[in-house]
């Protein structure tokens, strides 16, 4: 308590062991929140464990609520967990040299409005501490892949949703991180921008690289990861490999398999719940 | 040191698109201008009415960052979710609020760069409408000196500004704790004074006078970086009290940050 109190500005300058880059291992992972002042205390997560592997694409859903976003979060140190533990490549969340390999999506385009794409850009570049060249070369190459070299000038006042997710994808791209997180990435495009986010994803993992993310769009997830959390009131209360998935009951012929799957686990757990 | 030095860049620029700063440098041009054509009614001191109005107009033009533009800036940062961007790369908080403080000081020294050199083409403008004559008593220094002691009072508010925005998560409250810093910083001085004079048939009492006790270390006294009137009189202020006010603000200005830094590592941000 008082080590965090007095001493906050330590940064951890220990290296990442080459061997779990890429790698995300959360360990018994809890979150309270207090809404407001003198009000009760809302488990957001509880007890949450799992492990991503170098160059797997791992999948989290859940309900509305789930603790889905906060434990994103948590994983780039945004918030605090209250128990538990949290290792990205390796280390704290917190920690500088763990933060320069990840790439972030926020489920909102978080992209100073009056600025343009090329502006923000060269500031990543700049906090990486590349030089004008290379900025300028991966700025290129980065708006390119996400068909933004046209409107990199324009301020992001201008673009529109689809324009403004794919910018601020082309943010988390241009260290090109070991581990990209996103954040409900498909969520509010059209099919043509869905499906430009999903050929990014496949792209950025064939070369080796690790994704993980949330999604409310079952279809996608079943589609991209190599294993799925299913997240609900906070506990993950399955992470299955779609291979495995088992094919829905007569009575879900119309849904897909994670579908059917999904929504089983959360009834199953409604019912033990009442 | 490159994060700090990006993030205040993106601060900057991202200042200096916002629509409020042309207001801001509209209205104080205005003021210098009404200076110059106001000035004439007064038979003598026509330098000294046109310095006043135009430091003060520097000063209200300076002053207007803090209040509006900083807490946009670091505020509504945390309430647009906007500092996802800039944390969500290998930047410290520490560096974070460092670099908002750089990039908010350039953009309050930018603008009253643009001030101080429209107040120099309005003293120019009242030296040829009215004769030199009136301008014996200018002091190109004094007023230089004036300025940067009143930019350097903007930074310990804009220091406060980052504490108080760090402290508070909504902007409203931000600005209201910045605007009650602002007066107390300004009249501290007089009323303390004011307490220890003794006047008779006035009774202080004593839970009044600690709380005005306690308030004069915890605010900063802003009325020590007031110049104005020396530097319209055209009088050079002792080496000594510019230095006592550079350590004053440079103390009071790393004292506010590394206390809101404490506060912003520990908290959230959901």
């Amino acid at each position: 308590m008082a080590a965090g109190l007095f001493f906050p500005l330590r940064v951890e300058l220990s290296m990442p062991d080459l061997n779990i880059r890429g790698t995300v291992q959360v360990d018994r992972l809890g979150k309270k929140y207090t809404a407001h002042l003198f009000q009760k205390k809302v488990k957001a997560l509880s007890d949450v464990t799992f492990q991503v592997g170098k160059g797997e694409v791992f999948g989290i859903v859940g309900p509305n609520g789930a603790g889905k976003s906060s434990l994103l979060k948590i994983l780039l140190g945004f918030i605090r967990c209250s128990t538990g533990t949290v290792r990205v490549n390796g280390l704290a969340p917190t920690c500088l040299s763990s933060r320069s390999s990840i790439g972030y999506l926020p489920e909102t385009s978080c992209l100073y409005a009056n600025l343009s794409i090329h502006e923000h850009l060269q500031f990543v570049g700049r906090v990486h501490g590349f030089t004008n060249n290379d900025i300028r070369q991966r700025i290129k190459c980065v708006l390119r892949q996400v068909d933004l070299l046209h409107a990199g000038q324009k301020p992001v006042r201008n673009y529109s949703k689809g324009m403004a997710q794919r910018a601020a994808l082309a943010c988390a791209l241009l260290c090109e991180p070991d581990i990209l997180i996103l954040d409900e990435p498909m969520s509010g495009l059209d099919p043509v921008g869905r499906q430009m986010m999903v050929d990014l994803i496949f792209d950025y993992n064939r070369k080796g690289n690790t994704v993980l993310f949330c999604s409310h769009i079952l279809t996608d997830v079943e589609r991209i990861c190599h294993r799925i959390g299913i997240l609900n009131k906070g506990v993950l209360e399955a992470v299955i490999a779609p291979d495995d998935l088992p094919q829905p009951p007569k009575t879900m012929r119309n849904k897909s398999p994670l579908e059917a799957f999904f929504l089983e686990v959360i009834s199953r757990n409604t019912e033990e719940k009442h | 040191m490159r994060a700090v030095l990006a993030v205040a860049l993106l601060s900057l620029k991202e200042g200096l698109r916002q629509r409020l700063l042309y207001g801001v440098l509209i209205f104080s041009l205005a003021i210098m201008t009404f200076a110059v054509l106001v000035s004439g009614m007064f038979m003598r001191d026509i330098s000294k009415v046109i310095l006043d109005f135009c430091l003060s107009a520097i000063s209200i033009g300076g002053l207007l960052i803090p209040f509006f533009l900083a807490i946009d800036l670091l505020s509504k940062d945390i309430e647009r979710k906007t500092i996802v961007t800039i944390l969500a790369q290998p930047v410290s908080r520490t560096y974070y609020i460092l670099g908002k403080f750089i990039g908010i000081a350039l953009l309050t020294a930018v603008t009253m760069l643009v001030l101080t050199c429209s107040a120099m083409v309005a003293v120019w403008g009242g030296k040829i409408i009215y004769g030199d004559i009136f301008f014996t008593n200018l002091s190109c220094s004094a007023i230089f000196i004036s300025i940067g002691l009143g930019w350097l009072g903007i930074l310990v508010l804009n220091a406060m500004v980052i504490l108080w925005c760090c402290l508070t998560t909504s902007s409203f409250l931000a600005t209201m704790l910045t605007v009650a810093t602002y007066f107390i910083g300004h009249s501290i001085d007089d009323i303390v004074r004011f307490i220890a004079s003794d006047t008779p048939g006035v009774e202080i009492s004593a839970s009044i006078q600690k709380t005005v006790h306690i308030a004069q270390y915890l605010f900063p006294n802003l009325s020590v970086f007031d110049f104005k009137l020396l530097a319209a009189h055209g009088i050079i202020p002792p080496v000594n009290d510019i230095l006592f006010c550079a350590l004053y603000g440079g103390a009071y200005i790393g004292c506010a940050l590394s206390l809101a830094t404490i506060v912003f590592h520990r908290r959230d941000l959901a």
